[in-house]
C-alpha cells in the first residue's frame, strides 16, 4: 500500500515539475497532496490526513487554481530537449541520494515498528489536541501569532490597493 | 469475518441504492413538482405508460432515456481530459461523504453487533469537509476546460464562493463539536437521544449558519451565481451534454441529500424519535421476541432518519424556490463580513458556556 | 359582436382600480436587514401556497374555482381575444375569388419580406379587375406584426386567430401559396370589423360617442 501511494505521489510530483501547462501542474500537485493524505492514513494519523485534504487540497490549491485561471498564464513555446531533461533528472537523483544517505547517517536504521501504544489512541483528535496544548503549547502559540501577523499584513496590503 | 463482510457490503449497497436509485432520480421530480405546487402550477405530468402518468413520476425515466441517447459533445479547444474528468470529480464526493453519516445506532442481533454506518471514522465530520472541499475542483475544472467564456466565469465564481463559504461552514459546526465533545458522527448521534439535547436547541445559531453555508457550498439558489442562468447561460456546465450534464445535476441533488444527512445527524437528533427513547420502543416491540424486537427498533430508527432527511430536503427545496439569487458582491459580503464573524462569536459564546458549566 | 371598451381586470372595473401603495423608501429597516425573519416570512407565503395546493390536489374542491391557473394546452384552449394576431390570411369573397387587388402595399411594408405578389388582370362581369396571379407568404419569415393588415386598402389580408399547426419539419412546407391562404369572408367578419375600428378604415363610424379612446384617423 505504501509503495503504491508513494509511487503515485512521486510520479505526480514529477509531472507537476516537468509539465508546462499550469493547470495540469496544479492538478498533479493536488494528486500529490491526496497521496500524502493517504500516507498519513497509513500512519494512523487520521486527523492530520483530513486536515491535509481540507487545508492543502481543498483550500490552498483551489486558491492556486483560481489565481492561475485569473491570470490566464499562457503555455510557453518550445520544449525541453532530451539532454536537458536527462541532466535535470540526474540532478534530482543525486540530491535524492544525498538526502537519503544523510537521513541514514543521522537516523540510522529503519522506521520504528508500530507499537501497541501507538495504535491505541494515536493520531486521534483527542491525542493530537492534548499534545498540542501541553508539550507543544509554545510553538503552537508562536505559530498562531505568526499567522495573525501575516493576516494583518495581508489585510493592510489589500486595503492599500483599494484606497 | 464473513458476517462482517456481508454487513459492510449490505450497508454500502443500501446507501448506494437509496442515493442513486431513489434520491437522485426522485429529486428531479420533487424539484419540478414542488416548485409547481408552490407557484400555483401543475408541473410535469405528461409522460405516461398506457395512459398512467403517476403524477409525473415517469418523467425521471423518460429524462434518463433522453439523456442517454443524446450526443456526448466535447467542444473544440477544450481540454479533453479535464473536461471528461470534471463531472466525475464533482459526483464522487457527493457519494463518498455519505459513508460516514450514521443512519442508525448500534444493535446486537443474533449475537452479531451491527453499527449502522459504513465507516465509523474518528474524524467523521472532518472527512465530510475534506471531500466536500474536493467537490470544488469538479466545478472549477469544468469551467476552465470548456474553453467558453461563460463557463470560465462560472468556474471563477464557484472557486471564490466555495472557498469563502468553506471557512464559515467549518467554523459553524465547531460549536456543536464543542457541545458534544466528539468528531465521531455516531457518538454525536447517540448523544441526542433526549429531545431537549438535540443540536438545534443547543446550537440554533450554528444550525442556521451551517444550513446557509451548506446551501452556498452546494451552489443552489439563492447562492447559484456559478450557474446563474440569467447571467452566464448555465455557468460552469454550459458546454456539457448527455450523461456528463446529468452527472452535475446528480451531484447537486446528492449533495442536497448529504447536507440533509449531516444536518439531521448534527442538529435534528439523528435517528432518534422525539420524546420516545429506545427503551420505550423496545418494550413496545417486546411482543416480537428479543431478537426481532431489536430488528423492529432498527427499522424504526432507519425510517425516522430518512423521514428527517426527507423533511430537510423539503426545507431546502422550499428555500430554493422562495428566495431570489444574491448578487456576487452580496454573496462575498454575506460570507466574509456576516457569517464568519457570527460563527466566531458563536464559538466564543459556546466555549464560555461549556467552560462555566 | 360588441367590443367592450371598459376593460376590466378580474371583476373590478378599470376606473375603480386603485394603485397599491408603493414603498418609496428602499432603505431596509433593521428588522429587514436581519434577513432571517424576512426569509421566514417569504417561506411562510410559499409554504402556505404549497399546503393549500397540496390539499387541493388530494381533495379537489367541488364547485369552487380551482387555485391552479394552468391551462392543459392540447386538451384545453384559451378563448382568443379578437385583437390576437394569428397567421395572416387572404379574404375570400362570396363568389370564391380573392378580395386582393395586387396593389403590392403589403409586399412593400412587410418588414420580414415574407410576402411576394405576382399581379394580373381578369374579367369581372363587364369590368376588368386586378388580382394576384400568385400570392406567396413565407411563414418561416412572417413575424406576425400585422402591418400588412393595417396597410391593406381593400381589407383583403387580415390576421386570423389560427395559431395551431404552423410548425413544420420542412421549410418548403412553410411557403404558403394563395390557395392555402384563402379563408371565406364569413369566418373573418369579426376581425374585419375590428380592423376597421382600430385603424379607422373605410370611414368607419364609432357607434358610441362616450368612449373617446379610439378616434378616426382622418
Amino acid at each position: 500500500m505504501f509503495y503504491i501511494i508513494g509511487g503515485v505521489a512521486v510520479l505526480s510530483a514529477l509531472i507537476m515539475v516537468t509539465n508546462k501547462k499550469p493547470v495540469t501542474a496544479a492538478m498533479n500537485l493536488i494528486v500529490t497532496m491526496l497521496c500524502l493524505a493517504g500516507l498519513y492514513v497509513i500512519l494512523d494519523a487520521h486527523l492530520i490526513a483530513a486536515l491535509q485534504i481540507i487545508v492543502y487540497a481543498g483550500a490552498i490549491m483551489v486558491l492556486f487554481l483560481f489565481v492561475i485561471m485569473l491570470l490566464n498564464i499562457q503555455e510557453k513555446e518550445g520544449r525541453l530537449s532530451g539532454h536537458k531533461i536527462f541532466l535535470q533528472f540526474a540532478w534530482i537523483m543525486l540530491v535524492g541520494y544525498i538526502f537519503i544517505s544523510m537521513v541514514k547517517l543521522i537516523g540510522g536504521g529503519s522506521l520504528p515498528a508500530r507499537t501497541e501504544e501507538s495504535i491505541n489512541g494515536f493520531g486521534t483528535t483527542k491525542a493530537v489536541g492534548e499534545i498540542l496544548f501541553t508539550d507543544f503549547l509554545l510553538p503552537f502559540e508562536i505559530a498562531s501569532i505568526l499567522l495573525l501577523a501575516a493576516m494583518v499584513g495581508a489585510v493592510i496590503l489589500a486595503k492599500a490597493k483599494v484606497d | 469475518m464473513i458476517a462482517e463482510l456481508i454487513e459492510a457490503v449490505a450497508k454500502i449497497l443500501f446507501i448506494f441504492g437509496v442515493n442513486m436509485g431513489f434520491f437522485a432520480p426522485i429529486l428531479g421530480w420533487v424539484e419540478r413538482k414542488q416548485s409547481a405546487v408552490m407557484q400555483d402550477r401543475v408541473g410535469a405530468n405528461r409522460a405516461d405508460i398506457l395512459g398512467f402518468t403517476l403524477i409525473g413520476l415517469l418523467h425521471p425515466l423518460t429524462d434518463t432515456i433522453k439523456i442517454l441517447t443524446k450526443e456526448d459533445f466535447i467542444p473544440a479547444g477544450a481540454n479533453k481530459l479535464f473536461h471528461t474528468l470534471a463531472p466525475f470529480i464533482s459526483l464522487t464526493p457527493a457519494l463518498i461523504t455519505f459513508a460516514v453519516i450514521p443512519f442508525g445506532g448500534q444493535y446486537e442481533i443474533f449475537g452479531h453487533r451491527i453499527n449502522l454506518v459504513i465507516a465509523d471514522l474518528d474524524v467523521g465530520i472532518l472527512f465530510i469537509f475534506a471531500f466536500a472541499s474536493l467537490a470544488t475542483y469538479g466545478t472549477v475544472l469544468a469551467g476552465w476546460s470548456s474553453n467558453n467564456n461563460w463557463s470560465f466565469l462560472g468556474g471563477l465564481r464557484a472557486a471564490a464562493q466555495m472557498l469563502s463559504y468553506e471557512v464559515a461552514m467549518g467554523l459553524s459546526i465547531i460549536g456543536i463539536i464543542m457541545v458534544y465533545g466528539s468528531l465521531r458522527l455516531t457518538e454525536i448521534g447517540a448523544m441526542q437521544e433526549n429531545f431537549l439535547r438535540w443540536g438545534i436547541f443547543l446550537q440554533p445559531v450554528g444550525f442556521i449558519l451551517f444550513l446557509t453555508c451548506a446551501i452556498a457550498e452546494n451552489k443552489r439558489v439563492p447562492f447559484d451565481i456559478p450557474e446563474a442562468e440569467t447571467e452566464i447561460v448555465a455557468g460552469y456546465f454550459t458546454e456539457y451534454s448527455s450523461m456528463k450534464f446529468i452527472m452535475f445535476w446528480m451531484a447537486e441533488f446528492l449533495e442536497v441529500v448529504t447536507i440533509s444527512g449531516i444536518v439531521t445527524t448534527l442538529f435534528l437528533g439523528a435517528w432518534h424519535l422525539p420524546f420516545v427513547s429506545s427503551e420505550k420502543l423496545l418494550s413496545l416491540f417486546g411482543f416480537a421476541g428479543p431478537n426481532l424486537s431489536i430488528v423492529l427498533l432498527m427499522l424504526t430508527n432507519i425510517v425516522t432518519f430518512f423521514a428527517k432527511i426527507i423533511f430537510m430536503i423539503w426545507l431546502q427545496m422550499t428555500i430554493r424556490w422562495t428566495l431570489p439569487r444574491f448578487r456576487y458582491d452580496q454573496i462575498m459580503k454575506l460570507g466574509w463580513k456576516i457569517l464568519l464573524p457570527i460563527s466566531l462569536i458563536n464559538i466564543f459564546i459556546t466555549g464560555l458556556v461549556v467552560l462555566l458549566k | 359582436m360588441n367590443y367592450e371598451l371598459n376593460y376590466t381586470i378580474g371583476s373590478i372595473p378599470l376606473d375603480k382600480l386603485k394603485p397599491k401603495k408603493v414603498r418609496k423608501n428602499i432603505e431596509l429597516t433593521l428588522w429587514e436587514r436581519l434577513y432571517i425573519p424576512e426569509i421566514i416570512r417569504g417561506m411562510y407565503i410559499t409554504t402556505r401556497h404549497f399546503t393549500i395546493n397540496m390539499i387541493g390536489f388530494v381533495f379537489p374542491p367541488k364547485g369552487k374555482k380551482r387555485k391552479i391557473f394552468t391551462v392543459y394546452y392540447p386538451e384545453e384552449k384559451l378563448t382568443i381575444p379578437i385583437a390576437y394576431r394569428g397567421r395572416p390570411v387572404l379574404v375570400q369573397r362570396e363568389d370564391g375569388k380573392e378580395k386582393c387587388v395586387a396593389c403590392g402595399l403589403c409586399e412593400r411594408i412587410c418588414p420580414a419580406l415574407a410576402i411576394s405578389i405576382v399581379g394580373g388582370e381578369r374579367h369581372r362581369g363587364n369590368d376588368m379587375e386586378r388580382y394576384p396571379v400568385a400570392y406567396t407568404l413565407d411563414m418561416s419569415r412572417c413575424v406576425y406584426c400585422g402591418l400588412c393588415e393595417e396597410v391593406c386598402p381593400h381589407e383583403a389580408i387580415v390576421m386570423s386567430d389560427e395559431y395551431i399547426g404552423l410548425a413544420e419539419y420542412d421549410r418548403k412546407n412553410m411557403i404558403y401559396p394563395k390557395e392555402k391562404l384563402l379563408v371565406p369572408v364569413a369566418r373573418l367578419k369579426d376581425r374585419i370589423e375590428y380592423v376597421r375600428k382600430i385603424y379607422g378604415k373605410n370611414n368607419y363610424q364609432i357607434p358610441s360617442t362616450n368612449n373617446q379612446i379610439i378616434t378616426k384617423s382622418q
